[in-house]
């Protein structure tokens, strides 16, 4: 790694600006080094070094002092919003934001949960690994039945770069061969313990449309010779995964595509440095560069390049643009079509359905997987009979019971111990992923007076799950009770939840992709239609969500998106 | 796990950690080969991954003086509670591992004013369902009749409703989360790996073993 990787102040041009240095941005930055593209990596925060950061990592309980919880005072003072999420943790809660300076609004009888980490690496530490490829009918959905618009691009024009990034990433999973979820260039899936086969069996029998198969998630369970000279070495199932990993097991950009990147000694960072705005040329309609606060001592500087790729999550990215205003662009930069901000998506995780699984009482698992199992969306075919729109996928995965379960019942003493040393019964739970519709009134916007400490205009969340999430929801967590039931589960319940958007971190959409610069932001290469110079390739430039957990798509959006930016600065077009 | 499981009276902190230490890199070894392992173990990385240390909270455990939440002597009757709840077997019980100061500490920095309450008003209920009962603090009684006491309380029977059964229930939760999250609780009385080396679907499993105290903690 070059000593000077870390900058400040420079005038250097570099031929690349990055905004954002987590999956997106990670991947950017590693694609034009590897180009040789001179490329610096703007970061709002603070550096975080592989291994060396990760001070929560493979602490046991009792060597927490709290044992994994975190002190009440700390969260009332800085982690209200954070500790809604399910990894935040004392192991955890440093890379998570802190809620005192990252303040937001939600418009009245609205809620949103935004979730932050505001680090190198950003969310690509503490995400949760899923992945998988956006099937045909995925991209084919806006058009089908006219919510959203029609995304620009079809699996065609995406696969290879899948592959691209699923090789240098590491995605283990099955090839299952399915209509609507195309197989990843994936390392052998994690296997399933003994009751997940006999009922992945009787899913066949029962449901031959509903197939249940290993999750596919960004861990290395066999490693190839790159990811061994990466120092990245096989999955040691600890699933404690958010606290960081050492042996580089899960994709980060630390364990990943920064090494990759920094290894071309194109790459500067810029830490500390929270974007304001875009600088941007009227008479060349270009975006020159970037003004940035310097995130500890409030101070402004420049930096500038012949191209910016915006990488800074969907909401953050969007934040920046519409904070970049200009006589030609008064309500945002790039914004002709006015739909920025507009079209806000997560996914719906508020349905649910578990039961009691018989037998197998002489076996267990041994390890913590760090992925579970998953039915791909059965829904992806349009049906109007069915009362709404799109579809969910079920995740779950069987365990056995532990003291955790076990410690509710009556009893005291040396039977009440000697009952919760062994292990309980086997239990099977079904969870919905829900696919959120594209709405023009499900928004981010500007609060009109409140700013944060480093002067950027607070958000103002203004999105809601409409009635067509909620009929789905009420199905899944029917359809979830029925299966379970019909598979020869006992003691079966289901649930239906009401929880806001934001919480499944699946922020998508405001500033979207689409082939008329009239009604989206970027075109088919998430490239500005407005600016030639400017692209946007996180999750802010969905059409849609489909159900898919979106991280490996951003992966290949940003790859595609670099590699069509790259020549056309060579052709001279930008 | 079977190498420093089985044998329960040889078990402390240096034999987990150097058995498994070596069980480890002798699997990253034929995994990465000699070199990459040597380099991953002797850099920061496994230090960091491996590093154990013992770091107990010492409130409560010479029950000397008053805690954060509970006055001395609700702390000695906590500490009879858990005994009682979760006592000493084959191995330590909940209060030779001073789950007491445990749960002292936890409620004053994890919980509501209000379940701090809730938790000192069932202590001090307790005593005096002991003193109408027996004409003694709950310390001074036998632990048959500690045992007999807290077994009402638990059904919610006799001088209890279920309003203060349900309190208990809430006691008896930190008790087990204090117990099996403490290094005793979850690598003695239960098994503990913190480096499992990879996911197995099935291993065979009899009903008179230990199951795992290293599982469902995070996430």
């Amino acid at each position: 790694m070059t000593e000077n990787l870390y900058i400040n102040n420079t005038k250097e041009v570099y031929d690349a600006i990055v905004i954002g240095s987590g999956i997106s941005g990670g991947w950017a930055a590693k694609e034009f080094c590897e180009r040789g593209l001179k490329t610096l990596m703007i970061e709002r925060g603070r550096v975080v070094e592989h291994r060396k950061d990760y001070i929560g990592e493979n602490k046991a309980p009792w060597q927490q002092p709290l044992r994994t919880k975190v002190d009440n005072l700390l969260v009332k003072e800085q982690h209200q919003i954070q500790q809604q999420c399910y990894a935040f943790t004392d192991a955890t809660k440093h890379f998570f934001g802190n809620d005192k300076d990252l303040p937001y609004t939600t418009a009245k009888d609205t809620n949103f949960t935004w979730i932050r980490a505001n680090q190198l690496g950003g969310k690509s530490l503490l995400w949760h690994r899923q992945s998988y490829r956006l099937g045909e009918y995925d991209f084919n959905a806006n058009k089908n039945d006219g919510f959203g618009n029609d995304w620009p691009i079809r699996s065609a024009d995406i696969s290879k770069w899948y592959s691209h990034v699923e090789k240098h990433a590491g995605i283990s999973g099955s090839k299952d061969n399915l209509e609507n979820l195309p197989n990843s260039d994936s390392l052998p899936p994690f296997e399933m313990n003994s009751p997940e086969k006999s009922l992945q069996k009787k899913f066949a029998e029962l449901y031959p449309q509903r197939p249940l198969i290993m999750g596919r998630t960004a861990h290395l369970t066999k490693p190839t010779a790159l990811h061994l000279s990466q120092g990245r070495v096989q999955c040691q199932a600890r699933n404690e995964c958010q606290a960081g990993c050492s042996f580089g097991a899960y994709f980060s950009t630390q364990s990943s595509t920064l090494p990759a990147a920094a290894a071309t000694n194109n790459l500067h960072i810029a830490p500390n440095s929270v974007v304001h705005s875009l600088i941007y040329d009227e008479n060349t309609n270009r975006v020159k560069g970037v003004r940035v606060i310097d995130n500890d001592d409030l101070t402004e500087r420049e930096y500038f390049a012949k191209v910016v790729f915006v990488c800074a999550s969907t909401i953050g990215s969007t934040q920046i643009l519409m904070n970049s205003t200009s006589k030609r662009f008064p309500n945002g930069i790039a914004n002709s079509s006015g739909v920025l901000g507009h079209y806000l998506m997560d996914h719906n995780y508020n349905a649910a359905a578990s039961g009691d699984i018989e037998g197998f009482e002489d076996e267990i698992d041994s390890g913590r997987r760090p992925t579970g199992l998953m039915m791909p969306n059965f829904y992806y075919k349009p049906d109007s009979k069915r009362g709404f729109l799109r579809g969910y996928a079920l995740a779950g995965r069987a365990y056995r019971e532990g003291w955790q379960s076990l410690q509710h019942q009556d009893g005291l003493g040396v039977d009440y111990k000697n009952k919760l040393k062994q292990a309980g019964k086997w239990r099977f739970g079904l969870y919905a992923q829900g696919e959120m519709l594209p709405r023009f009134e499900n928004q981010m916007r500007f609060h009109s007076t409140l700013k944060d400490k480093w002067g950027m205009p607070q958000i103002e969340f203004d999105c809601q799950f409409s009635d067509n999430e909620t009929n789905m929801m009420i199905d899944a967590a029917e359809q979830a009770e029925k299966m379970l039931k019909a598979v020869g589960l006992k003691n079966v319940s289901s649930r239906v939840m009401n929880g806001p958007p934001g919480l499944a971190i699946h922020e998508l959409g405001t500033a979207r992709m689409g082939r008329d610069p009239k009604t989206s932001i970027l075109n088919a290469y998430n490239q500005s239609h407005d600016i030639p110079n400017l692209f946007v390739t996180d999750g802010a430039s969905f059409c849609s969500s489909a159900v898919q957990n979106p991280s490996l798509t951003f992966m290949a959006l940003t790859v595609r998106a670099v590699d069509y930016c790259v020549k056309e600065l060579n052709a001279k077009r930008i | 796990m079977k190498e420093y499981h089985n044998d329960q009276s040889n078990i402390n902190e240096t034999n987990i950690n150097t058995e498994s230490r070596r069980k480890f890199l002798r699997g990253l070894s034929l995994l990465v080969g000699g070199t990459v392992a040597t380099a991953l173990v002797s850099g920061n990385s496994l230090s960091v991954a491996m590093a154990h240390s013992l770091n107990p909270v010492n409130v409560g455990h010479d029950l000397l003086s008053d805690g954060k939440i509970f006055p001395l002597k609700q702390l000695k009757q906590l500490k009879s509670i858990c005994a009682i709840v979760i006592p000493k077997t084959d191995t330590l019980g909940a209060a030779e591992v001073n789950t007491h100061g445990f749960i002292d500490n936890q409620l004053f920095h994890c919980y509501e004013q209000a379940e701090q309450e809730k938790m000192i008003q069932l202590l001090t209920l307790i005593d005096e369902v002991a003193t109408k009962s027996f004409s003694q603090s709950f310390t001074e009684l036998s632990q048959d009749q500690q045992f007999e006491l807290l077994t009402a309380l638990d059904l919610g029977k006799e001088n209890f409703d279920e309003k203060q059964r349900a309190d208990f229930k809430s006691l008896k939760k930190l008790i087990c989360f204090g117990y099996y999250t403490s290094e005793v609780g979850a690598s003695q009385e239960l098994r503990y790996i913190a480096v499992p080396g990879g996911y197995k679907g099935s291993i065979p499993y009899k009903d008179s073993e230990a199951s795992w105290g290293s599982q469902g903690l995070y996430y």
